[in-house]
């Protein structure tokens, strides 16, 4: 009949065209499993369903026009929707009689219930059980766990007779009834004992309730209407699933099931192994129990020798001699899957695994021309994996029952059970340091790389992605991405984090090129230096945008007056050396000082305390001083800083909160707002101020958004337009400062309230000479600006001098001096030329990156430049193109580059603890012709 | 034997409820005057006078139109609402016990267990619910039969409305039982009818009496109709040759089934849940009773109001008119009101006054109003609809000519919380009058002390007839309240608090 119609329906396709195509479903995935003879469909089939059968299912279907297509992505598997064929979600009282044979599971299940953690283990329908721990519990039936009609859902009812010899039958009471009334005619009766006790007594049991079936007579034994409807399920020959666990069980039934012609199917069946012959000659099915409880402590097996202790073997001993076994767990719920899996840890064939928990039980309960396999005519039940069934890692993406979802993992199941982990599986892992795992993995959490190896575990709901190859984020050595066009040079101790906000479309866009760090630094150099910060452009948690700041100090050797040429640089070194050994000095005197007993302490304390006064004094100074070179000029009304207020968008009648956060620069207005009543996300702002009225417009999710407003000391009052919507905006500036990233100032140590007496006193801060201070200790980086060889060659003397090794710069003609500074550098940054000619001696042309990292020397790619930072994979390409090694390159672009910065404890390897800066591409990184296809920042994906 | 025991409490007792019981009016006519009629299958008349006489409504309709006969005694006045009285449909109140232990009991009858003079029939005519069917409980499989009754009445037979009315059963599952075995027990007594009755045709036609024996020797009645056999007339099945065993010797425990099973006596059938619903309408199906059940649905059961508006069959609501549930994957709380999910489905529906929070029928209704019921569907859930299940439609539930003389005299609108029940007439008789109500009295007054008032007796109720003794009706916010000395305000307060615990 199914068969039929769905004959008919592609008759009526055929014939009417793309009339009926609206209903239709075309589903696509990697692999589809159909569990019918193995076959396994690879090459992204589709399954075309209607009406929630499949019409189709093959490699290379032509998509019918009109349908409705789902396309699960090359790396799904979808395998049928499971049969849990051991479930207790019907399972209620038992009844008082030892034989119930008109109990009837289905009455008690719940078909307004939902079963969310079943559909999230792939399983569609359930064989309910009546009862437990009877000898005929009762009825069965199979149900799909999903879908509208209640009726359309019993796949079976009666599906099978629920019996069970095992130990579980035995404790059956004995049977009392109140009579009612009862009188002085009536006794009250006693307790009768019931069968059985043994699987002698059980198989005698059976017999009689069989007989009586077939005779329709009630005997007081077995109680009132066994006959009836067990007489109906006889005459039915509904299957019987007898629960049988030991050897002599086992063997007691297939004799039963000889004597009788009762079609029986053994379930437990845990020493079935040692009856594989006869199992096989009687043609009795089993259901395996994988019997494991998961989540359960101090659980003992037993010490006999008949204790059953697991044995996953015995599933593929049976199948080795043919005899068919389906796979049911109760205890593992709905993790079936799993005891699929167990099996085929016991030897069982993959294929024939997934079988034992689909078409096997389907089979075995007369349920297969509905469920259990993808094929023409059958439900569209089906579950969609992450990755092979049986993997121990594959998860269950979504479950569809009758062609329609049923649960999926976007739910909200998946994010309780750790959703945000993303396992990449890729050919080629490059590690950014040279290393290479082929294939390789990485699982990326919480913003972090979580394990790093050829295969690596995936907590549950973990999106799994595949592709040809993965590397750590690039890194920028030196740019200026971030400064937005700023040309002024900052004090040495200006702290650059200040001036970065979190990624905007540009930052966006250089990171998905593949550049996720930026060691950025102005434009121009200081007599004292410049500060370095490295930070990532594109990150959108403020916490970790900025990696340090500073991480280096940059300074200038060259100078257009070439008798200044160094001489501000040696300078710098000369007065950080002194404030090194000041500081040197302090420390090693404190060292030495010994606190003196306590008495005259209130007499030092006040000559202290002056002394500390004058030094207060010296600091608001200071702080006075510096603010007024902040605030340039303060008369002018700038709307600069962050504003804050309410919009009012209908329909919504409650406010909704508005934040602003604007930056004036000569008349023109950029910045941010954000309002959830006006965007989902965070929208720029450009405009400019007219005299006191400022103009700024921006492009929200929900449409352009333009305010007008006049602007008055602390208060802006004007009309937001958004869309056809003109509001009333009235906002309060709650700060006048353009809020950027929090940066991580050094503080000066406070000085001691008490200083005893005799206590050295501490050298003065100097936060600009503080990186050099770190630097001559060996911990900073300082980066200098020098091209000439002479220069390079004073400029590494300086240096060697206070004992620093400097990241040279630019650096042109190092190649004439390279043997003399080798050892004295920490590397270098050659800029954006990567081949030089030299056209005074020939044509004769170098590439720079290659032969200094041949020369042994570290070098990193930079561009010098803001959003031309997107070019830096290219420079690398050029460079591998004109012979440079493509490993080398790859660590020019990562590693060395991290390691130039000292930012390796964070980026530029991919190793376990460090930021999840990841780059996905579609080849091998060393290939030039390898494009990067997805980007991660800190674990979260950079989205265009 | 409770009946009688019953009775010795009832005549006992009955010396305290002066109150209620009331002296008596003229009972043959009464003339009930109105500033406003609420007939619920008409249209409401202004300024109306119903006219009773021996206890149907003989004329209804404005005081212009209507002729009051000179002789008979008048109740109300302009100023009240005359209403045809809330309907109870299905409670189990005013009953000894609700439940037996027994599974399968339908040859119980609650007239062994009612009980007059408990203080919830006192408390329906507070209400204003003239007409109750009583029935057991439904912590069992099959129980006992029901009664209709009026809540008034010395004895369980004068209350009678109707006697032996519904059977009890119950798709969710009692204790100790899962849905599978209730419903295998409900199938089971079915199986052991049909096969009782086939053993008596058996037996019949083997010549053997021991079922006449029997019943003789029970000394059941066996003249008459019950001398009869008769073909059954199940519409689901059958049994052949039944017309051969005389009716008086089916088992007394089979025979309210077989009923049943006849479509002779009406089914309410309990569902706690939404799944139960299914069940218990295909047992009904199977054993032909379902033109005659109505559904008494929990609040869960609003999932399933498709399924009962497609088997056509009425509903009671009982329990809690919101539902509220946890989404399994989201976690969120949903909040359904139930009764517009029915009204939607079109399902006919009565209120209950079973319920945890109140056991007023106006409550009910006015809550039903508040979720979104119209008003008119809401007033017909509490009248016509219970009045119609319980096969009375023609005699209760609304006020025209030929019907009951019920009728109830507010204060005010039915649904308010303001309003009074002033007068309660049932079949012609004034049995409740509010200034004549001891116990509410008391408790908004508070009860003298001895010696400052003279103990209870009938002389002391003339005095209350006072207007001003009255308690006030007044808002306690308009302000006359708030002035008085504030060592009257706390008695002030709980008897404002005590109002509206006991309107109505």
């Amino acid at each position: 009949m199914k068969a039929l119609c769905a004959t008919l329906t592609l008759a009526t396709l055929a014939a009417a065209g793309p009339a009926p195509a609206s209903e239709l479903l075309a589903v696509r995935a990697g692999t589809i499993h159909t569990a019918e003879d193995g076959i396994v469909l690879r090459g992204e089939p589709v399954m075309i369903i209607s009406n929630g059968e499949i019409l189709q299912i093959d490699n290379d279907l032509d998509i019918p026009l009109g349908a409705e297509v789902i396309d699960f992505g090359p790396d799904s598997v979808i395998i049928p929707g499971l049969v849990a064929a051991d479930t207790g979600l019907a399972t209620g009282s038992a009844s008082a009689r030892t034989a119930s044979p008109s109990l009837r599971a289905l009455d008690n299940f719940d078909f307004y219930a939902e079963f969310p953690t079943f559909l999230a283990g792939g399983i569609t329908s359930a064989y309910v059980a009546p009862a437990s721990d009877r000898l005929i519990a009762g009825q069965g039936a199979v149900v799909k766990l999903a879908g509208e009609e209640a009726a359309s859902r019993v796949l079976a009812s009666p599906a099978a007779v629920h019996a069970a010899v095992s130990v579980e039958a035995r404790s059956t009471r004995a049977f009392w009834e109140p009579p009612a009334p009862a009188t002085v005619d009536v006794g009250m009766g006693a307790p009768r004992q019931q069968l059985p006790k043994s699987t002698m007594g059980a198989v005698v049991a059976l017999e009689e309730i069989v007989e009586i079936g077939r005779s329709g007579e009630d005997t007081e034994v077995y109680g009132e209407g066994v006959a009836r409807s067990m007489g109906s399920l006889l005459e039915a020959r509904v299957p019987w699933r007898v629960t049988a666990r030991d050897e002599d069980e086992l063997r007691a039934m297939i004799a039963l099931r000889e004597r009788t012609n009762l079609p029986i199917f053994l379930h437990g069946a845990d020493e079935a192994a040692n009856l594989v012959s006869e199992l096989k000659s009687a043609g009795v099915k089993v259901l395996f129990d994988a019997n494991f409880t998961p989540n359960r402590i101090g659980r003992d097996r037993g010490k006999s020798r008949d204790s059953h202790w697991p044995d996953f073997s015995t599933p593929a001993a049976l199948v080795a001699a043919g005899v068919p076994v389906s796979i049911s767990s109760r205890s593992l719920g709905s993790n079936l899957l799993f005891a699929a899996a167990l099996a085929s840890r016991g030897g069982l064939d993959p294929e024939q695994a997934l079988w034992a928990i689909t078409l096997g039980p389907a089979e075995a309960y007369r349920i297969d021309d509905r469920v259990g396999s993808l094929s023409v005519g059958k439900d569209a039940d089906f579950a969609v994996l992450n990755g092979d069934p049986l993997d121990a890692g594959t998860s269950v993406v979504a479950t569809w029952v009758d062609g329609a979802s049923a649960w999926s993992r976007d739910q909200g199941e998946g994010q309780a059970m750790g959703m945000g982990a993303t396992v990449l599986e890729v050919e080629e892992l490059h590690l950014g340091d040279g290393r290479v795992l082929s294939p390789g993995q990485i699982l990326m959490r919480d913003g972090r790389i979580a394990e790093v190896g050829s295969a690596v575990g995936r907590p549950g709901g973990a999106r799994v992605i595949r592709g040809f190859a993965a590397m750590p984020g690039m890194i920028d050595a030196m740019g200026h991405l971030g400064l937005e066009g700023a040309r002024k040079t900052p004090s040495t101790d200006f702290a650059l984090g200040r001036i970065v906000g979190p990624g905007d479309s540009v930052d966006r866009r250089v990171a998905r090129a593949g550049v996720t760090t930026v060691a950025l630094t102005p434009r121009g150099a200081n007599k004292s230096g410049s500060p370095v910060t490295a930070y990532k452009p594109a990150a959108r948690d403020h916490d970790r945008q900025v990696i340090g700041d500073p991480v280096a100090l940059h300074v200038s050797w060259e100078d257009k007056n070439a008798y200044e040429v160094g001489q501000d640089v040696r300078a710098l070194l000369e007065k950080a050396v002194a404030y090194r050994n000041d500081w040197e000095e302090y420390e090693k005197k404190l060292a030495e000082w010994k606190p003196e007993p306590a008495e005259d302490e209130a007499e030092e304390e006040e000559k202290d305390e002056d002394a500390e006064e004058s030094e207060k004094d010296d600091d608001s100074k200071k702080k006075k001083k510096s603010k007024k070179d902040e605030d340039d000029e303060p008369e002018v009304i700038t709307p600069t800083g962050l504003w804050e207020g309410e919009v009012v968008r209908p329909p919504a009648t409650r406010p909704s909160a508005l934040r602003m956060r604007l930056l004036e620069t000569d008349g023109q207005i950029e910045g941010y707002v954000r309002c959830a009543a006006l965007s989902e996300e965070l929208v720029e702002l450009e405009g400019y101020l007219d005299e006191k009225l400022v103009s700024v417009t921006g492009l929200g999710t929900q449409g352009y958004i333009h305010i007008e407003a006049e602007l008055d000391e602390d208060t802006l009052e004007g009309s937001l337009f958004a869309g056809s919507d003109e509001l009333e905006l009235k906002l309060e500036r709650t700060n006048a400062d353009y809020p950027v990233a929090r940066r991580s100032e050094p503080k000066p140590p406070e000085p001691e309230a008490k200083a005893p007496r005799g206590k050295p006193k501490e050298p003065k801060l100097d936060a600009k000479l503080e990186p050099l201070r770190r630097a001559l200790d060996g911990e900073g980086v300082v980066v200098v600006d020098v091209e000439r060889e002479d220069h390079i060659r004073e400029c590494v003397a300086a240096f060697r001098e206070v004992g620093i090794r400097p990241v040279l710069l630019g650096a042109r003609k190092l190649h004439l001096v390279l043997d003399e500074v080798r050892d004295d550098i920490a590397g270098v940054l050659p800029g954006p030329v990567i081949v030089a000619s030299e056209s005074s001696r020939g044509m004769k042309q170098r590439n720079r990156y290659a032969e200094l990292q041949a020369a042994g020397v570290r070098v990193a790619f930079n561009s010098l430049a803001e959003e031309g930072a997107v070019d830096l994979p290219l420079m690398a390409a050029y460079a591998v193109s004109q012979g440079m090694s493509p490993s080398g390159a790859l660590r020019a672009l990562t590693s060395d580059a991290a390691a130039l910065l000292g930012i390796d404890e964070r980026v530029g390897v991919l190793e376990p603890g460090r930021d999840a800066d990841v780059l996905l591409l579609d080849g091998s990184p060393l290939d030039v012709r390898s494009a990067v296809q997805r980007v991660w920042v800190n674990g979260r994906e950079v989205k265009p | 034997m409770k009946a009688a025991m019953s009775l010795k409490r009832v005549l006992s007792c009955s010396l305290a409820l002066v109150g209620i019981v009331g002296s008596a009016t003229a009972a043959d006519k009464l003339v009930v005057e109105a500033g406003r009629i609420i007939t619920v299958q008409g249209p409401e008349i202004v300024d109306g006078v119903i006219v009773i006489e021996d206890g149907r409504i003989t004329a209804i309709g404005p005081a212009s139109e209507v002729e009051k006969p000179w002789d008979a005694p008048v109740v109300g006045g302009p100023e009240f609402t005359a209403f045809p009285g809330f309907i109870e449909a299905k409670t189990s109140r005013g009953l000894d016990r609700a439940n037996e232990s027994v599974d399968v009991a339908p040859f119980l009858d609650v007239r062994d267990s009612l009980d007059p003079i408990n203080f919830f029939f006192e408390d329906c005519l507070r209400w204003g619910m003239t007409t109750i069917n009583v029935q057991q409980g439904e912590d069992c499989v099959i129980a006992g039969r029901g009664r209709v009754v009026k809540p008034h009445g010395d004895t369980v037979e004068e209350m009678t409305v109707r006697p032996s009315f519904g059977l009890v059963l119950s798709a969710s599952p009692k204790r100790g039982k899962s849905r599978a075995t209730q419903s295998q027990a409900l199938r089971q007594a079915f199986v052991e009818l049909r096969e009782h009755l086939e053993q008596l045709v058996q037996e019949k036609r083997d010549g053997d009496d021991r079922a006449r024996r029997e019943a003789l020797y029970q000394g059941r009645d066996l003249e008459g109709e019950r001398a009869k056999g008769r073909a059954m007339s199940s519409t689901a099945w059958k049994v052949d040759g039944l017309e051969l065993v005389p009716r008086g010797e089916v088992d007394e425990k089979q025979e309210p089934l077989l009923d049943l099973v006849e479509g002779r006596v009406a089914a309410f059938f309990h569902c706690s849940q939404p799944m139960d619903v299914h069940r218990a309408l295909e047992i009904a199906r199977d054993n032909g009773f379902l033109a005659r059940t109505t559904l008494v649905l929990g609040p869960a059961c609003w999932k399933a109001a498709d399924v009962v508006a497609e088997a056509g069959v009425p509903a009671v609501l009982s329990g809690d008119l919101t539902h509220t549930e946890r989404d399994p994957v989201t976690g969120d709380e949903i909040e359904t009101f139930v009764p517009t999910v029915y009204e939607e489905a079109g399902v006919r529906f009565a209120l209950s006054s079973e319920n945890s929070s109140t056991r007023s029928l106006w409550y009910q209704a006015a809550l039903a109003v508040g979720g979104g019921v119209p008003r008119e569907t809401a007033i017909e859930a509490v009248t016509r609809v219970p009045a119609e299940i319980l096969g009375l439609g023609d005699r209760v539930g609304a006020l025209a000519e030929g019907m009951d003389g019920n009728v109830v005299i507010l204060t005010g609108d039915p649904l308010s919380s303001t309003t009074w029940v002033d007068t309660v007439v049932l079949e012609g008789e004034a049995v409740y009058r509010r200034d004549e109500d001891v116990r509410n009295r008391h408790l908004l007054e508070g009860i003298a002390q001895p010696g400052t008032q003279p103990s209870q007796g009938s002389s002391d109720f003339r005095s209350e007839d006072e207007p001003d003794v009255e308690p006030t009706m007044a808002d306690p916010e308009e302000g006359g309240d708030e002035e008085t000395p504030s060592d009257e305000t706390p008695s002030d307060e709980t008897s404002t608090e005590e109002e509206e615990d006991t309107q109505q």
